[in-house]
């Protein structure tokens, strides 16, 4: 199971499933990734401020805010950590609109664990690379 | 789907009980306009007949009239002109000189040119003939008219035109009498009835009408024609008898001018049939009624082509819209639907996501047990496995159902086009045989590859397929020819269909446009399919062929050499395995 190089990367998972975020952290925990976990806009503005993280991985719909609007503010705060969007509530124009904001990936609940794993280490991946590109 | 089915079923109902109200607002039309234009010409006719026939009969007793007063003064005159000649006779001659043998004779031959006098009588104060000239001198020349009427009236009068009587001789005749101033004697002649009569003869009365004289008596003094030959009926009679002046009446059929001729001895009679000179009126009536039906029948036909070509094209337009509402009506639920499917299946995703993974951690942590300690590994394997395979079945359909609203999900596959035309085709050849339409394939070898979705596609292929069976009915062929121009794929669908009018080339993949029955189609087809195209990077084109029928075109870029990375670009659509 375990074929993806187990570089350790840090992962913020932002959603209101309490339970979702839970067992997404224990597992991502398992596979070696370091992980923690907010359930509101705010809460993971306030994580971003105080820590850095590699990923951010963000649901579209939480209680107090737009995911869109916590994905410009991260982005404004944090250029270099990558987003990806994971949402029940999938739309065209909200992928387009996501990747436009600069997220790196958009998924569709419910998703595999492996496929969100290899795309979050695919977004670390190129997180990783992009900080090579600014460190040379 | 239970509810489409009734709302078409309840369209169907509309239709035909709007058909029904279509042909009851025709017959009103038609009802209606003839009204209005036949009855005031029926109107018009009935008046103006009216109008004409009084007209006429006014005309006719006016004429009947005039014709009475002129025979009145001919009669008159007629009289008049006998007297006097007699009594020119008495002034020149005495009796004593007529009684000479054979001067009557003379004056008798002198007097008689015409022939009008039958004879010529001279008879004293006592009645006594003294002298005869005529042909019935045996019967009368012995005779005294002491006793007869005439000679008494004469007397009386100094002269007298006497009624008709059979007198000696044993014919009906009638005489003119005239005396001397001191009433001495009297010359007396009969008056020749047939010329008298002729005198009639030739009032003008018409087919059918008659003219005649009688007496005080109501005696005939002159034959008359027809029922008043001899005799007049007592109910005619007593309709023209006690009139005085010239007077018009009328008596069953029979319009009657009567006028008193002979100082009111005698009433003339002029009597003809209203129905005789009416006749002319009639056959111009009967005219009158043939071109109002013909105007009629004109007028019916021409409105019920007018009424019939204007409800037509009302109800074609009604039609239209309703249509036209019906379908966007379907367009509306189906959105509707859509959305609907779209929210259940965004509220499914979350709790199916984390069962998902709830099972994933099962599984997980049941590669940190061993067989001994748990005395069921293999059954919660199964049962994991199991969870997961059923968590991707209920998101397979969430996908689908959120596609069914926005099919934003696209797969990047390698795709070869040859075999994707071949995995359409075989969807359809049944559908094909039934119709005896023949595929015929003409495919390119050794194409490139193309990176593109092909379940898409092949829903483009299957809808461009759809409508030309559609197109073609039954009997044709469609022909697929697969190539290659530049860099793009190019897959062309020529059908033996009746083709596109030019008009129709340019709408169709408008949304909504159709040529089919609302039942057969959205007018959506077509639509999606080029923007499906379009998203992929592709295109869709259609032409008339040169040699008939329709020819579709789909291109898509096709994958030479590299840069179509597969399936790991950021708007990969990872669900929809489906």
């Amino acid at each position: 199971m375990n074929n993806v190089r187990n570089d350790a990367f840090s992962v913020l998972v932002v959603d209101d499933e309490q339970e979702f975020v839970a067992t997404l952290i224990k597992r991502l925990t398992k596979r070696g990734v370091t992980c923690e976990g907010a359930f509101t806009g705010a809460e993971a503005i306030e994580h971003i401020r105080l820590k850095d993280y590699d990923v951010l991985l963000l649901d579209m719909k939480l209680p107090d805010s737009d995911g869109k609007e916590v994905l410009r503010e991260v982005k404004r705060l944090k250029p270099e950590i990558q987003v990806v969007i994971l949402t029940g509530h999938i739309s065209a124009r909200d992928g387009l609109e996501g990747v436009g904001d600069g997220a790196y990936d958009y998924l569709m609940k419910p998703v595999e664990f492996e496929s969100l794993l290899e795309s979050l280490q695919f977004a670390n991946k190129k997180k990783a690379a992009q900080d090579n590109q600014l460190g040379s | 789907m239970k509810m489409y089915t009734a709302t078409i079923r309840d369209d169907a109902l509309k239709v035909r009980s709007r058909e029904s109200y279509y042909a009851r607002q025709k017959q009103l039309f038609i009802l209606v306009v003839v009204l209005v234009s036949v009855l005031p010409l029926l109107l018009i006719g009935w008046a103006s007949s009216q109008y004409y026939k009084t007209s006429w009969l006014q005309q006719t007793s006016v004429d009947l009239k005039s014709s009475a007063e002129s025979r009145k003064e001919i009669i008159n005159r007629f009289l008049t002109d006998q007297e006097d000649m007699l009594a020119t006779f008495v002034d020149l001659y005495s009796p004593e000189d007529l009684a000479k043998p054979s001067s009557l004779e003379e004056v008798f031959s002198a007097m008689n040119h015409s022939g009008v006098l039958v004879d010529l009588g001279v008879i004293d104060q006592r009645g006594v003939h003294l002298a005869y000239a005529g042909p019935f001198r045996r019967q009368l020349s012995d005779k005294n008219y002491l006793e007869a009427e005439w000679f008494r009236e004469a007397m009386r009068n100094g002269r007298y035109a006497s009624d008709i009587f059979s007198g000696y001789r044993g014919e009906p005749h009638f005489v003119v009498a005239v005396t001397d101033l001191k009433k001495t004697w009297i010359l007396r002649a009969t008056i020749n009835s047939e010329l008298f009569n002729a005198l009639l003869a030739s009032a003008e009365v018409g087919p059918g009408g008659d003219a005649f004289i009688i007496n005080r008596k109501g005696e005939l003094q002159t034959p008359g024609r027809g029922t008043t030959k001899t005799m007049i009926p007592q109910d005619e009679l007593a309709t023209i008898v006690s009139r005085s002046g010239t007077t018009i009446s009328q008596h069953h059929n029979y319009l009657y001018a009567t006028t008193w001729v002979n100082g009111n001895n005698w009433l003339l009679v002029l009597k003809t049939d209203i129905n005789s000179s009416l006749a002319e009126f009639y056959r111009a009536w009967n005219l009158g009624i043939l071109s109002i039906l013909g105007a009629s029948l004109f007028i019916l036909v021409v409105t019920t082509l007018l009424v019939r070509s204007m409800m037509n094209r009302i109800e074609g337009a009604d039609k239209e819209r309703m249509l036209l509402n019906n379908r966007v009506r379907e367009v509306e639920k189906m959105a509707l639907v859509g959305r609907l499917a779209a929210s259940v299946a965004h509220e499914v995703n979350n709790p199916l996501q984390i069962i998902g993974d709830q099972a994933g951690w099962i599984n997980e942590l049941l590669d940190e047990e061993t067989l001994e300690q748990v005395k069921n590994y293999d059954e919660y394997r199964g049962a994991v496995q199991k969870i997961k395979l059923h968590v991707g079945r209920a998101s397979t359909i969430t996908h689908r159902l959120l596609g069914f609203s926005r099919s934003m999900e696209f797969k990047r596959l390698e795709i070869d086009i040859n075999t994707l035309v071949g995995d359409t085709i075989s969807f359809l050849e049944n559908e094909a045989k039934n119709h005896r339409i023949t595929v015929r394939r003409n495919l390119s070898e050794n194409l490139p590859k193309a990176v593109s979705d092909p379940s898409q596609i092949q829903q483009v292929f299957l809808n461009i397929l759809n409508n030309a069976i559609d197109a073609i009915g039954n009997d044709g062929s469609i022909t697929i020819q697969t190539s290659i121009k530049q860099d793009r794929l190019c897959i062309e669908f020529a059908d033996s269909g009746p083709g596109l009018p030019p008009e129709h080339l340019q709408k169709i993949f408008d949304p909504f446009f159709t040529t089919k029955r609302p039942d057969k189609g959205t007018g959506l087809g077509l639509s999606i399919s080029r923007s499906i195209m379009q998203r992929l990077g592709g295109d869709i084109l259609a032409e008339n062929g040169k040699q008939g029928g329709c020819i579709f075109t789909v291109s898509l870029p096709a994958a030479v050499g590299a840069g179509f990375p597969l399936s790991s670009t950021p708007l990969k659509g990872k669900p929809a395995q489906g």
